[in-house]
């Protein structure tokens, strides 16, 4: 097996195959990493309802496998929940990986101890959208959902009566449904920068809905694929060249959309810039979630902007946004929590990212997508002679 | 480290916010966001976020020594006599009020909520004042009147008056700062409320009760709603205030200002507190304290650390609020619960009762009873009756005195934690007339004393210097005093 090799897996245990997405390869995989003793500890989500998971790191295999199949109503980045020294594997979104790539560039996470296993994402949606837009949309009852999947463009949930109900997601969003906005104009959709990058794009013919396509990235994308076939948990093939071919193809149309999101959503401010900030941050309350939750930040408690700013200040925009906005130019990967969490509604996201984007581009560095180019804000101070 | 996840509600105000606690086996915790919360959608306010900071475990004591949990309640059993007054503003379960009402009942007296705009309001009353209207109405309403400052009181309220903001409505805000939501900032004569705001039935006026709020205030809020048909809300400082006063109905209540006096004047020599820190609640915290040291027995049943603890003659530590088993009612009326398993208090109310250890399940099936539902279901509200009542003849005390210094947020809202917050606001003609110059704190004295703080200059009533946090010279709700630099 190399770098590069690309597979399509499913797993051998029948209930992992049938209760997770695409034949149960992740799920066996990362099981399997933690029976034969490849890492420590696993970061997933505990299922709790249909639209609600928490983020649980452990260390039983059982709850791995319990935590089988996709949530698409849980928008919540794992790579807060990893701890530092810890030989850990985590089920990774393209923003969940670059978020931990930006965390080990700031020594925050062990990357050679981080077995991270990207899953492919057309994007995610909050819960409370996903009931609403259940009920005025659909015309369903949230509590009678069974499972939901994005397939052919399509978003379906199905109920209780064993029915299907899809609606296109381009007709959902229209209407201000269906994915986050920063899940929208997010381009990168296959996680290349993570070990092993896994989804559904690419499987055709018998294998289609039954496995998993596998790219293999790294020497640890590597291990722990060849551990789970050494476990007997997953069974592989290599992909054909029209998988491939597919699966790129579906890239490339997702770009498209998110092309056109990033046209209708970040397209230049009309009038007055500081008039629009002013107006954007007016109802902060100052309750500092969204460094909380921000799984770029690698600040902690004494940061800038939480010291060079006070509730006492009475300038007209708060220091502590001012401050957050230009430190987070290198890192803001647009992963949306800010914006999921912020009590007064502000759309965060779309802030830092209207920062951040220019520079990202001037610079032409594109934040936790390898660990080989430092933050353009970052300074080795050995070699500044410190 | 293995970490133990609850389901919980933020224990900061009767929004009872949904959130996560993850608690590691040392005993610390963090919180995280519950999304598919549906009170909050996972948001939470800065006491929320910053509540592991704000939040320490309670520990057991007689007479200032640690004890076991049992030693400690072997003492409160053979302390507690007839006379003794009970308290509980509603900071824990339904079911565990419930139980101290047992206690209580017990010992031939009642479990005080200490809201004195209860006992001197007439019971039709009592649901309106109890029970608000849904969250959602306000993102519905046409009008929206605070009667409150949502930044600094109930942070979580924003996104819902923007919401409504959004879908049409106008805001006016009544109050000492203009809060920069409000289409409109209004400085009324209570006379004037109806006929200056010109409500309708879809209006919602949203206010406050809290412990020291002048009861004929909350008749005139009262006198609006009915005269305009708008709904009316009154948030309570104290999660499960709602919930606790459900439980508490038909009973005589006292003010907390009453328990003070009946403590100073002899009548009260044991006073029991179920996690009502009155030290922390009360503005002045140097006659709280003075009125305490007059006991014969302050027993404290608290699940967390706080300054009554720590004159306390006994202290039943309990598990911290997001452990416990139980039912908490916000201020819409929605039924919560929680995913913690923990009975402490009530077991401890067991023992001195005799009770068999089931007492939890009698309780909650009692609490059930009271909401008229079979199972908490926190995405459907109770249906609460909300009885017609009189006009009431009201006239609020107006504060005679030429400067003010008052809470922004009342001393009862998150007991008073320091947390940025270490500043007054006042408009700037008080500081010109005051002579203070931009760096220098300012100087406010008080009849008690003074405090040398820095301060902030915001859109604040002439006169009034507002304080977020409870400072050491203040003598109440509102203190006259002198700034200067």
């Amino acid at each position: 097996m190399d770098i590069g090799d690309c597979y399509v897996g499913w797993a051998t245990d029948e209930d992992i195959r049938t209760r997770g997405a695409s034949g149960g390869l992740v799920t066996a995989m990362l099981a399997a990493a933690l029976e034969k003793g490849l890492v420590e500890a696993v970061v997933v989500l505990k299922k709790l309802g249909e639209f609600e998971a928490v983020p649980i790191v452990t260390s039983d295999p059982e709850e791995v496998k319990a935590a089988a199949g996709s949530m698409h109503s849980v928008p919540i980045v794992l790579s807060r929940y990893l701890e530092y020294g810890t030989k850990v594997a985590l089920p990774a979104k393209p923003c969940d990986a670059r978020s931990t790539i930006e965390q080990a560039k700031r020594g925050q996470v062990d990357i050679d101890t981080t077995y991270i296993v990207g899953l492919n994402c057309g994007g995610t949606m909050h819960p409370a959208m996903t009931r609403e837009m259940l009920e005025t949309v659909y015309k369903l009852d949230p509590e009678e959902i069974v499972g939901e999947e994005i397939d052919k463009g399509k978003l379906i949930f199905e109920t209780k009566d064993g029915e299907e109900h899809a609606i296109k997601i381009d007709e959902l969003e229209e209407d201000g449904y269906g994915r986050r906005e920063s899940c929208q104009y997010c381009a990168v959709n296959i996680p290349t920068m993570a070990d092993i990058a896994c989804g559904n794009w690419g499987v055709i013919g018998d294998l289609a809905g039954k496995g998993t396509f596998v790219e293999i990235n790294t020497e640890k994308g590597i291990a722990i694929l060849e551990n789970a076939i050494d476990a007997g948990a997953v069974e592989i093939t290599p992909a054909d060249e029209k998988g491939k071919a597919i699966r790129a193809k579906v890239d490339g149309a997702m770009m498209k959309v998110a092309a056109a999101a990033d046209k209708k959503y970040l397209s230049p401010i009309e009038g007055s810039h500081l008039d629009y900030y002013i107006n954007a941050l007016s109802d902060c309350i100052n309750c500092g979630a969204c460094k909380t939750v921000c799984p770029v930040c690698a600040c902690g408690e004494g940061a800038k902007c939480t010291e060079f700013s006070s509730s006492s200040d009475t300038y007209k925009m708060s220091l502590f946004h001012l401050v957050r906005f230009v430190h987070l130019m290198d890192s803001c990967i647009g992963c949306g929590q800010c914006t999921d969490v912020c009590p007064a509604d502000i759309p965060l996201t779309h802030i830092y990212q209207r920062f951040a984007r220019p520079i990202q581009d001037e610079f032409e560095y594109k934040p936790g997508m390898d660990m080989t180019t430092p933050p353009f804000f970052g300074v080795d101070l050995l070699e500044e002679g410190h | 480290m293995n970490e133990n996840i609850f389901t919980t509600v933020c224990p900061g105000c009767s929004i009872a916010c949904g959130m996560y606690v993850r608690e590691k086996d040392d005993g610390t915790f963090n919180i995280d966001w519950r999304k598919d919360a549906v009170v909050n959608a996972g948001k939470l306010c800065r006491f929320g976020v910053r509540l592991p900071a704000n939040l320490k475990a309670a520990v057991s004591k007689v007479d200032g020594n640690e004890v076991e949990l049992s030693d400690a309640v072997t003492a409160l059993g053979n302390a507690i006599g007839d006379g003794a007054a009970f308290v509980s503003v509603g900071n824990t379960t339904c079911e565990e009020h419930l139980a101290l009402m047992k206690l209580a009942e017990s010992k031939g007296a009642v479990v005080n909520t200490g809201m004195g705009a209860f006992s001197a309001i007439s019971a039709e009353c009592h649901s309106t004042m109890g029970v608000g209207v849904p969250l959602d109405a306000i993102e519905s309403a046409k009008k929206i009147v605070l009667f409150i400052d949502p930044y600094e009181q109930y942070p979580l309220l924003v996104r819902r008056i923007l919401a409504g903001k959004k879908n049409g409505a106008t805001v006016t805000a009544v109050g000492w700062k203009a809060v920069s939501l409000a289409d409109d900032n209004k400085t009324i004569d209570p006379a004037n409320y109806e006929s200056e705001l010109a409500l309708d039935s879809d209006s919602v006026i949203i206010a406050e009760i809290n412990p020291s709020t002048d009861p004929e205030r909350v008749m005139v809020l009262l006198n609006l709603a009915k005269a305009s048909g708008a709904a009316i809300m009154f948030m309570k400082p104290f999660v499960n205030a709602v919930g606790c006063d459900l439980a508490s109905k038909k009973t005589e209540q006292k003010s907390l200002d009453q328990i003070i006096a009946e403590i100073n004047d002899g009548s009260i020599k044991t006073l029991v507190c179920l996690d009502s820190d009155l030290i922390e609640i009360m503005p002045d915290e140097t006659a709280v304290r003075e009125a305490l040291g007059k006991l014969d027995n302050l027993i404290v049943i608290t699940s967390r650390a706080s300054a009554i603890a720590d004159v306390a003659n006994i202290v039943v530590a309990t598990e911290p609020f997001y452990k416990k088993a139980g039912t908490v009612v916000n201020a819409e009326g929605r039924a919560v619960v929680g995913s913690g398993e923990g009975t402490d208090g009530i077991d401890a109310i067991g023992v001195m009762l005799g009770q068999p250890a089931d007492l939890f399940a009698e309780l909650n099936s009692a609490v059930l009873a009271t909401l008229g539902i079979d199972a908490v279901d926190e995405r459907v509200i109770p249906v609460y009756e909300k009885p017609e009542y009189g006009v009431m003849d009201a006239n609020p005390t107006a504060e005679e005195v030429e400067t003010a210094l008052v809470y922004a947020g009342g001393p009862f809202f998150w007991n008073g934690i320091v947390d940025d917050n270490d500043f007054v606001e006042m408009n700037l003609d008080m500081l010109t007339a005051n002579s203070l110059l931009k760096g220098i704190p300012a100087k406010i004295v008080s009849d008690k004393g003074e405090v040398v703080i820095k301060y902030k200059v915001s859109d604040v009533a002439p006169g009034v210097v507002l304080s977020n946090m409870k400072l050491p010279m203040t003598t109440g709700m509102v203190t006259s005093v002198t700034v200067s630099r």
